[in-house]
């Protein structure tokens, strides 16, 4: 099963760093020679909603590591936070394979397992913050 | 009087360095790890204050700052100015916040509950010197609970706002790209409110600490209670070239607003920054809820406490009055020597002047 576009991005760029660089490594010999558009690092500025009085205003900046790569009529997108040039364009690089439709069970399975441990991992942080709850008793 | 113009500081200027760099010897990618995983409240107060999201950054720059403060902020933000910045993010809303720790000590059933999350807040502060006697300090694991916490939280203010006790705020439909931001231009007095929340975000939290606390000591419009607190983690998202909104990853951020009980109605004050920084959050918000009608000079008010709680900034300016000085103190001691000699003094002749100009 393929996934939303959105949710495989997502995914990936939260993918474990090292998982994702070999894995991306792999995949190279399913594509074709890729033309790289850019590979950087840089800043996302992250803005927030004020609940006082609704106001958008800028928390502060975000270095990300960003990745374009084409192939023919073919691309591929990665942002991951931090600093890791290769992680984003492995990322890239699962992108381009899902567009182009190289590798595609292979992309799909990856992000699937990728997903599956993000969720134990937020289920994980999750049951211990619960542990946290105030069960307050009123005299 | 003429300037005079002097050589010979080379050399000692250069040692100094190696001075200060030879206490603290190598820096190895190890000690920048250690750093990064035994400090994350001292990582994030550093990446709050440099307005820039990057632990790994922030723990060398502390390491090579040997842990002054100033110094890694002023690192991390001569070091941004190096950066492009590729976007801008979605912002981030409150209800949407993956949530560690959220408390109100106005309202004690809030919907969702309290949850306290990591905190000493509750805690004995017992500083454990076994470990100095060869001792290891290993803290209990965490029992988790059998059912997860829900990730998203309620706002407290809407559920405020639905029992008329504070106003809803509008919607603020200024595009992401067109927000004010205070790193591309600059602060003009009265602040928006978009450069006021920014300005705080990344404030210098023992600046927002002293001044908030005179707030809160009486040297302010209202005292604060705690509406609402949150340590979270936000989604940054971000737009694929082909439309796609996505997360390229989550940043830990704190939030607080605080209330005033004054009058009819409740007030809500506001702060946030990245990072998890309650102290800071808490002033600040403090600080915003107290600035309306403040007077001139005040601790609270707009102009008084931006100024005051730029840490690159304030610090940069006490720092210069390390550096030589020589002529203007010589002309003032000139100055001097000339009123004593005619029996006239400075203060009779200067007209009254603001204290900052």
């Amino acid at each position: 099963m393929t996934h939303p576009h959105n949710l495989c991005l997502t995914t990936l760029a939260r993918s474990d760093a090292c998982a994702i660089k070999t894995f991306g490594e792999g995949l190279l010999d399913h594509l074709d020679p890729v033309e790289v558009l850019s590979s950087r690092t840089g800043l996302v500025m992250l803005p927030m909603r004020d609940t006082a009085q609704g106001t958008g205003f800028h928390l502060g900046e975000v270095l990300v590591s960003e990745a374009h790569i084409r192939m023919g009529a073919h691309e591929g997108y990665g942002m991951r936070r931090g600093r890791d040039l290769e992680a984003a364009m492995a990322m890239a690089l699962v992108d381009l394979a899902l567009d182009a439709g190289r590798a595609v069970a292979d992309c799909t399975a990856f992000v699937s397992e990728q997903a599956k441990m993000q969720q134990a991992q937020d289920h994980d942080t999750l049951c211990r913050i619960e542990a946290t709850r105030v069960d307050m008793e009123t005299f | 009087m003429a300037y005079v113009a002097t050589r010979g500081g080379e050399q000692a200027i250069e040692q100094a360095e190696r001075l200060f760099r030879a206490e603290m010897g190598e820096i190895t990618p190890e000690r920048v790890a250690e750093i990064k995983t035994a400090l994350p409240y001292l990582i994030d107060r550093v990446m709050g204050e440099a307005s820039l999201y990057d632990e790994d950054l922030a723990a060398l720059a502390l390491a090579q700052a040997g842990g002054d403060l100033y110094e890694a902020v002023l690192l991390l933000r001569a070091w941004r100015t190096t950066q492009p910045r590729l976007h801008v993010a979605r912002p981030i809303e409150q209800v949407t916040l993956f949530t560690h720790r959220r408390i109100s000590a106005a309202f004690k059933d809030i919907p969702g509950g309290q949850v306290l999350g990591p905190t000493l807040d509750y805690s004995h502060r017992i500083i454990a010197t076994d470990v100095l006697e060869g001792a290891r300090y290993v803290p209990a694991p965490v029992t988790p609970s059998a059912t997860p916490a829900p990730a998203h939280q309620p706002s407290v203010a809407a559920w405020q706002a639905e029992n008329d006790l504070v106003e809803m705020p509008g919607f603020d439909e200024t595009a992401p790209e067109d927000i004010p931001d205070v790193t591309r231009e600059p602060v003009l007095f009265p602040a928006t409110r978009a450069h006021r929340l920014q300005s705080l975000a990344r404030a210098d939290t023992g600046a927002t600490l002293a001044l908030g606390y005179a707030a809160m000591r009486g040297y302010g419009q209202a005292h604060p209670t705690v509406n609402e607190l949150r340590l979270c983690e936000a989604e940054i998202i971000v737009t694929h070239p082909k439309g796609t909104a996505f997360s390229a990853g989550r940043v830990k951020v704190s939030q607080a607003e605080v209330v005033s009980k004054k009058g009819d109605t409740l007030e809500l004050g506001f702060a946030a920054t990245l990072g998890w920084n309650e102290v800071k959050c808490i002033s600040a918000a403090t600080l915003d809820l107290n600035s309306k009608g403040a007077p001139k000079g005040s601790p609270t008010e707009e102009e008084f406490y931006l100024y005051h709680t730029e840490g690159v900034e304030s610090s940069g300016f006490c720092i210069h009055f390390k550096l030589p000085h020589y002529v203007t103190f010589q002309s003032s001691l000139d100055a001097m020597r000339s009123a004593k000699k005619t029996g006239t003094t400075a203060e009779k002749t200067s007209p009254s002047k603001e204290p900052a100009q």
